[in-house]
């Protein structure tokens, strides 16, 4: 990261993609949308060869979900499968694709398994909650935030020990601590154990915590490509789901290799929703907006760090300043 | 010096003596009765009985976690019900325990590790539990290395100095009791002084957080990570040395993997796990002066044996 296609962000629009009353996925279009965005990406004419820019028949890849807000927000499995479709037909074997994810509960809550090619392998880190047992103990970030004796953050063993080459599938969320919940977070906060300890309280460490384990080796080298799935969307009490009132349909994936560049769309998309439902910026700071009952969208549980993304982009993960991005819309 | 010698806890049992029966099933052999049943249990075969009477023993709290999930707090951690600041305040005690099921195996797990030997007295679930861990310690080698310390701590016996002691033995800071400061420790603490104030010791745990930070994780003999309901003992002496891990969340409440961070290089180790066979201990990492392992899993207690 930042890759080959630094402040560049491709989103790729459908209106027909998912149906907001139902929440039925056209999948059809969806692979429409998939090729469509790798080929504004990268300028190839093919989708082959688009995908193969990033990734060869060798690599062993890791598709990392998001599945937080599951089974209601997630990253969708007709994308999850459309991208496994798309290494396969660039010569990877199924039985080189992992697609993973920190919690069992929640990746199989999803169901990833009816849609995707057989042999490719669904993954959990900890099959059980807290289980340290499939993370690198050799490979970590270590700090104290708040006086816990645990003050090590170590990588996915998955992440360290076997892929080689990591496509990143975020959805399009707010989120309570960290203002967004986009690819760099999901790159983050999904690729290390130990992280809820940064937002513990209103005052949050996500700020700077979030790019700093995004920046890590061997994290950042292994994530070559970013989708972000916004056929749904959670515009407030982010990152899980449970208001079916927060949710909305922005019917649209993003693509780009800069994750900074993407999570600064991001945080426009989620902004313009919530000046439209009248909720105050993920930007405002006061305490007075902080409060138990996060039912209300002017009141969140934490002082929101939308922050970290420009952060991010100071260790040099990508472009956040928005004159410096090139963002091309595609309508289907 | 406390030195961990092998003082097995006892069961204390106030049946008569025709439940001897549900006791040898259990494997129990030894027991102490209240005074007036001993004459009965006498002359009962295969269980030892010794009479015992609680009154001018402490009453221990049973060990064990509170989560308190619904109550709003200064912390996340949850809290853990132990002892060991009360062995260490004062080895030579008398102390026993009324758990309730599981407990009274973490009971006596818990009195073991500092060389106690504590009576037991548990309710009828928890005489299972205890005889598996009284036979798990049964199994033990003895060992009379001293506990380690990084800290020396002056105890002016009141509660606040009780409530650090609890929160460093809470919070795996290894120390041990001082009348003055002693230079080969690598911190020593005196509430009421500058750098650890009474108005500080208001919140016994910043003093704790305190002395944390004024040692240095860097320097600290043992270090636990992946668990914040796990306390763990150290010993040790030339080249050799005990670790044992407690869960107080029980038996019930296993922990998956635990990684552990000694000071010293020890190149081998014995595992042994309470309730649990086969498990050997993994990404095991001696260098830069520490040794590192993972503990798959722990379920009551485990006392790893390291050498060089």
């Amino acid at each position: 990261m930042p890759g080959p296609y630094p402040g560049q962000v491709v989103r790729v629009h459908s209106e027909n993609s998912i149906d907001s009353a139902s929440a039925r996925v056209n999948r059809e279009i969806v692979k429409q949308m998939l090729a469509s965005g790798m080929k504004a990406l990268t300028g190839d004419a093919r989708a082959e060869d688009a995908w193969a820019r990033f990734i060869s028949p060798k690599d062993v890849v890791g598709i990392k979900v998001n599945c937080s807000g599951a089974p209601q927000i997630r990253s969708s499995p007709e994308v999850v499968a459309g991208i496994a479709e798309n290494l396969i037909a660039i010569g990877v074997p199924a039985k080189q694709i992992y697609v993973y994810e920190r919690f069992d509960g929640q990746l199989r809550s999803v169901g990833y398994e009816k849609f995707l090619p057989a042999g490719i392998e669904l993954y959990a880190v900890e099959t059980s909650r807290r289980s340290i047992l499939n993370y690198d103990p050799k490979t970590y970030v270590e700090t104290s935030f708040f006086g816990e004796e645990d003050t090590r953050s170590n990588v996915v063993r998955l992440v360290s020990e076997t892929l080689t080459k990591i496509v990143n599938v975020p959805n399009l969320k707010e989120h309570q601590a960290s203002g967004v919940t986009g690819c760099l977070k999901n790159i983050a906060y999904g690729n290390y154990s130990n992280v809820a300890r940064s937002h513990r309280s209103e005052k949050t460490h996500t700020r700077t915590f979030i790019g700093t384990l995004a920046a890590a080796e061997p994290v950042r080298s292994r994530v070559v490509l970013n989708i972000m799935d916004g056929l749904r969307g959670v515009w407030h009490a982010g990152p899980f789901s449970e208001m079916e009132k927060f949710r909305f349909f922005p019917k649209q994936l993003m693509f780009g290799t800069d994750p900074v560049a993407m999570d600064a769309k991001l945080i426009e998309v989620i902004e313009a929703k919530r000046k439209a439902e009248g909720a105050v910026s993920i930007f405002d700071r006061s305490m007075s907006h902080v409060g138990k009952d996060n039912s209300n969208p002017n009141t969140n549980h934490f002082i929101r760090e939308p922050g970290h993304v420009e952060y991010a982009g100071t260790l040099g993960l990508g472009v956040f300043d928005s004159a410096k991005i090139k963002l091309k819309v595609i309508e289907l | 010096m406390l030195v961990l010698l092998a003082a097995l806890p006892t069961l204390f049992w106030d049946g008569a003596a025709d439940t001897a029966p549900a006791l040898r099933q259990a494997g129990i052999t030894q027991i102490q009765v209240p005074a007036s049943r001993l004459a009965e249990w006498k002359g009962v075969t295969e269980i030892t009985a010794e009479a015992a009477d609680l009154q001018g023993a402490l009453k221990l709290l049973a060990p064990t976690v509170n989560y308190r999930m619904n109550e709003a707090s200064a912390t996340n951690t949850p809290w853990l019900v132990h002892n060991g600041w009360r062995f260490i305040r004062r080895p030579s005690g008398r102390y026993y325990y009324e758990p309730v099921g599981e407990q009274a195996a973490l009971a006596a797990a818990e009195a073991f590790c500092y060389g106690i030997g504590a009576t037991i007295k548990p309710d009828p679930a928890g005489l299972n539990p205890l005889a598996a861990m009284l036979a798990f310690l049964r199994t033990l080698p003895e060992s009379t290395l001293p506990p380690v310390a990084d800290i020396g701590y002056i105890d002016d016996g009141s509660a606040t100095s009780g409530e650090v002691m609890n929160l460093m033995v809470r919070g795996n800071l290894l120390f041990r009791l001082v009348t003055a400061p002693d230079r080969s420790l690598k911190v020593n603490v005196k509430l009421g002084g500058k750098e650890y104030s009474l108005e500080d010791a208001k919140n016994p745990g910043t003093v704790a957080h305190l002395v944390r930070a004024n040692l240095g994780d860097d320097k600290r003999s043992l270090r636990v990570y992946g668990s914040d309901v796990v306390v763990a003992r150290l010993t040790a002496s030339n080249g050799k040395a005990r670790l044992h891990l407690l869960n107080y969340a029980g038996a019930n409440r296993k922990v998956d993997g635990l990684r552990v961070r000694v000071l010293g290089e020890y190149s081998k180790h014995e595992l042994r796990i309470a309730g649990v066979t086969g498990v050997e201990l993994q990404d095991y990492n001696v260098e830069g002066g520490a040794t590192e392992f993972t503990l798959p899993e722990l379920r009551t207690y485990a006392v790893i044996d390291l050498s060089r």
